[in-house]
């Protein structure tokens, strides 16, 4: 709901899910303020970020939602997300049970919101390739069944972020004009609606005037 | 929210779906069941309802028993109930309803101050819009107030959302809003929610129909039973005993508690942003770096837990009812609130396992069995005395600091009088080395000029007398004398005459004191001493004094002249006073007594002492000084700085020699040519005394 068709501007919602620890922040940071260092930083909150890009001349305004990546506020998660267009799906490539963690929110999302949301499952920490405990093609494997993009990265050296946060805000894009198109065909019954609406209130109002009698 | 009823962590599938069993997700304030189902079941309700009071008295009388229940039940509201006990019609109720519609726009000033607010913000894009944007609120909540008896609170959200998609619709493709800019229809339509809602409040915010009261209270409770929870059970890094982290945690706190005070939804909304920016603060100063969501809602937990703000409930389902929908999830004050909303959710389904204690403890605590003694709770209540303590210590701390200063600064100032000290006596030290030959003439000239003096016409007279008068003429005076002395030892005899005569002349003045004062300015300024100075380096010591001396001279003789003139004409006096100003930067109100002292003076702070004093210490002093002969290097340093400076003041002494010689001559001058022509005759007598 977030994409409100409006001209050629979108704004779109993006959550960052993922265990504590795997760069979510970091990842974030690199993507909107371009520094990784968090010791001279001027921005005093990293949970929450614009960011302001024009892709194929449409004005896109992503709206990142850090989540707090800790076990005891998994459950919190559907408060999270409901609305969003999209989530970034982060797990750390030498940390076994992260992406396994990865495939938990991957489930839920898909039962919660469906197709509706754009999914990229992300690799962070590629820097870190010695110590890597998820293989890259098992990975791969994975996304392509969850119909999710898959991107590895680094937001210490700055490899794959910006090109993560194209794809994913493409995909999206493209998910928005299918939707809206899909509800210009449905325009007539969407007057439907209002009309429904005030049919509803008529009833009511009959119906109360009985129950006072 | 979806997971309020469930202890556990984590929310099954089962848990969100509508009860019954449609496929789509439910929702807890709606029983369970989706959207369509829970309408469904209402209308269902209604109708049963509308029947059991058809029925008659009978089923009035249970309504009365299960009221608590039934209030709660959206389709009749409390006036259904009592109102055919008082009202026999349906008709009286009919034209109730406008009345009371009638007392809301009367009676609420919030209303009129809204609407001066809005004229004041948004007048100037004229008339149409001020008429329509008012049409528009009035319909919104005429429709609202119509249909509150009717409809549960769910609907009448739903009909506000409709009405902001509906009014920013026409925002944009109005004409009568065509002028208005994006920015401003933005605003337009936060306005239009803040005053339809503002107007609307007592009726929508936690409305009787519902049961967000009760709420309220089981979350107030819930808190209350949690309040031993600390920051270190959730794992976030505030530190208690800072006093800077407990003021944030304070206004932090203090902005949770002002939502209940605000009307309006987006008011409300801005309280949650402060409240959680001043969290954001917090932790930076905790952690330093960015705050991330790992670490901000742990904190937003704990201070929702130490705030527990009043129905807080009533106030987030307000929000998310009548905020415009949009608006909410979108920006920062959505996230804000969605993490608020997250907070109000783990504090309700809290367990011993999120907080990572075994569950005896969790329970040992809930029950208060145990105590838990946190650093916080003592700050936050125990401690008043505590408090003070700290902010005692903080003051203390910067009184010890200025003391410090304080100290210092004496220090400092006492060294610097030590050199001060030092440096004079160097220097007259130096002096003394430089001019040992000296003493003697002067000795024996001393007595000479006094001689002089008696034997000089009717004018030494009173000179004499003016000189034991006035402390003042004392030290000029001797000057001249030394001057004479250097004279005599550098120059022929006539000028010893001339200088002579003028100082005689001078203490008979004693009324123009102000001419004076100037004059000696003029010598105690800095400038004299560069003048000194400047000459000294061209010239031998010997040279130099005797053209120090006779710049002394020749301003005590100006001075003598504005005095005979004075004497003859009272208008002479103050122009005379007046000129030398400008050579002095300082202020006229140096003492007298610092013109014998010059050399020194203009370094020494305690030059200005009393006039007594100095006059004491200026003959001795002046006495060392014509021995020695010039000061040295240290002054000629000066001197070079500035050497533009040193012109003025032996031009003007020259300048008042030649006036006085033709004031003497002929009073009646004006002043202002006089001046001029002072200034450009110095030159000229400089370089004769030069020459000299």
């Amino acid at each position: 709901m977030a994409s409100t068709a409006n001209g050629e501007s979108f704004n779109f919602k993006v959550v960052l899910l993922g265990e504590g620890c795997v760069g979510k922040t970091s990842l974030v940071l690199r993507y909107v303020e371009d520094k990784f260092n968090a010791k001279h930083i001027s921005t005093i909150q990293a949970s929450f970020l614009n960011k302001k890009i024009n892709l194929d001349d449409n004005r896109i305004n992503l709206a990142i939602w850090d989540t707090a990546g800790q076990e005891k506020f998994h459950a919190l998660g559907p408060i999270y997300y409901r609305s969003s267009n999209g989530a970034v799906l982060v797990y750390d490539i030498t940390d076994e049970d992260s992406f396994q963690k990865v495939k938990c929110w991957v489930k839920e999302l898909r039962k919660m919101l469906g197709v509706e949301i754009s999914l990229v499952i992300v690799g962070n920490k590629s820097d870190l390739e010695k110590d890597r405990h998820v293989s890259l093609e098992e990975a791969k494997e994975y996304a392509e069944k969850v119909k999710a993009l898959h991107f590895q990265t680094s937001a210490k050296q700055n490899e794959g972020v910006e090109e993560m946060f194209l794809a994913l805000t493409q995909k999206m894009l493209d998910d928005a004009k299918k939707k809206t198109a899909q509800e210009q065909l449905l325009i007539g019954q969407n007057s439907q609606r209002t009309v429904t609406v005030v049919d509803d209130e008529v009833e009511s109002t009959t119906r109360s005037c009985c129950g006072s009698n | 929210m979806y997971a309020t009823k469930q202890p556990s962590l984590r929310i099954k599938q089962a848990d969100l779906k509508c009860k019954n069993g449609c496929g789509y997700f439910g929702n807890a304030d709606w029983d369970g069941y989706c959207s369509k189902c829970y309408r469904n079941q209402m209308e269902k309700e209604r109708q049963k309802k509308s029947k059991q009071s058809q029925q008659g008295d009978h089923s009035k009388a249970t309504s009365f028993s299960k009221f608590e229940e039934k209030k709660r039940q959206q389709s009749d509201k409390k006036t259904k109930y009592f109102l055919p006990v008082f009202r026999k019609t349906s008709s009286l109720k009919e034209t109730g309803r406008p009345e009371k519609y009638i007392d809301i726009r009367q009676m609420n000033p919030d209303a009129d101050k809204l609407l001066a607010e809005f004229i004041s913000a948004y007048g100037e894009w004229g008339e149409a819009v001020r008429k329509d944007f008012l049409k528009c609120v009035q319909s919104f909540t005429s429709k609202i107030i119509h249909e509150l008896d009717l409809k549960s609170v769910e609907e009448l959200a739903d009909i506000a959302q409709n009405y902001y998609q509906l009014y920013n619709n026409r925002l944009n493709n109005n004409a009568v809003y065509q002028s208005v800019t994006p920015e401003v229809r933005d605003k337009l339509l936060d306005f239009f929610e803040r005053y339809s809602m503002v107007s609307l409040y007592t009726f929508l915010f936690c409305p009787p129909s519902t049961n967000d009261e009760e709420k309220d209270l089981s979350i107030q409770d819930r808190i209350r039973k949690l309040s031993w929870v600390n920051a270190h059970h959730l794992d976030c890094c505030i530190s208690e005993t800072s006093l800077e982290v407990r003021d944030l945690v304070y206004t932090a706190i203090n902005d949770l508690l002002g939502m209940d005070s605000m009307k309006a939804p987006q008011e409300k909304l801005a309280c949650v942003v402060r409240c959680c920016r001043s969290v954001v603060e917090v932790l930076q100063h905790c952690q330093g770096g960015p705050v991330s969501a790992d670490e901000f809602l742990p904190a937003l937990i704990f201070i929702v837990l130490k705030a527990n703000p009043a129905r807080l409930k009533s106030n987030m389902l307000y929000v998310t009812r009548f905020c415009y929908g949009a608006r909410l999830m979108q920006g920062e004050a959505g996230y804000y609130f969605t993490n608020l909303c997250c907070a109000v959710s783990f504090i309700e389904n809290l367990t011993a396992e999120s907080l990572n204690m075994p569950q005896q403890e969790f329970e040992a605590y809930m029950s208060g069995e145990v105590t838990c003694v946190s650093a916080w709770e003592s700050a936050l209540v125990a401690c008043e005395g505590m408090h003070q303590l700290c902010e005692h210590l903080s003051l203390l701390k910067g009184l010890s600091e200025r003391m410090t200063a304080v100290r210092d600064d004496t220090q400092k100032l006492k060294d610097d009088m030590h050199r001060l000290k030092e440096e004079i006596n160097d220097k007259v030290t130096s002096v003394l080395e430089r001019t040992p030959l000296v003493i003697q003439p002067r000795k024996t000239i001393l007595p000479l000029t006094m001689e002089f003096l008696k034997s000089l016409p009717p004018l030494p007279d009173k000179v004499e007398g003016a000189a034991s008068d006035e402390v003042d003429t004392a030290p000029k005076y001797y000057q001249q004398n030394i001057t004479m002395n250097q004279m005599g030892l550098s120059n022929p005899k006539p000028k010893l005459q001339l200088d002579i005569t003028p100082c005689v002349s001078l203490p008979s003045a004693s009324e123009v004191k102000p001419s004076l004062s100037t004059e000696f300015l003029t010598v105690a300024s800095p400038a004299v001493d560069k003048s000194l100075d400047s000459i000294t380096p061209d010239d031998n010591s010997y040279l130099g004094l005797s053209k120090i001396n006779y710049d002394i001279d020749f301003s005590d003789i100006s001075a003598e002249n504005s005095i005979i003139e004075d004497l003859g004409e009272s208008r002479r006096s103050p122009t005379m006073s007046f000129t030398p100003d400008p050579f002095s930067p300082m202020g006229t109100g140096c003492t007298i007594m610092q013109s014998p002292l010059v050399p020194s003076a203009a370094e020494m702070p305690r030059a200005e002492d009393p006039p007594a004093r100095k006059n004491d210490f200026v003959l001795p002093f002046l006495e060392e000084i014509e021995k020695e002969g010039t000061s040295e290097e240290t002054l000629l340093d000066k001197v070079e700085e500035t050497p533009t400076i040193c012109l003025p003041p032996p031009i003007k002494p020259t300048e008042y020699t030649g006036f006085s010689k033709q004031g003497s001559k002929i009073p009646s001058i004006p002043c202002n040519t006089g001046d001029f022509s002072s200034l450009n005759s110095t030159p000229n007598a400089g370089s004769s005394k030069d020459t000299n």
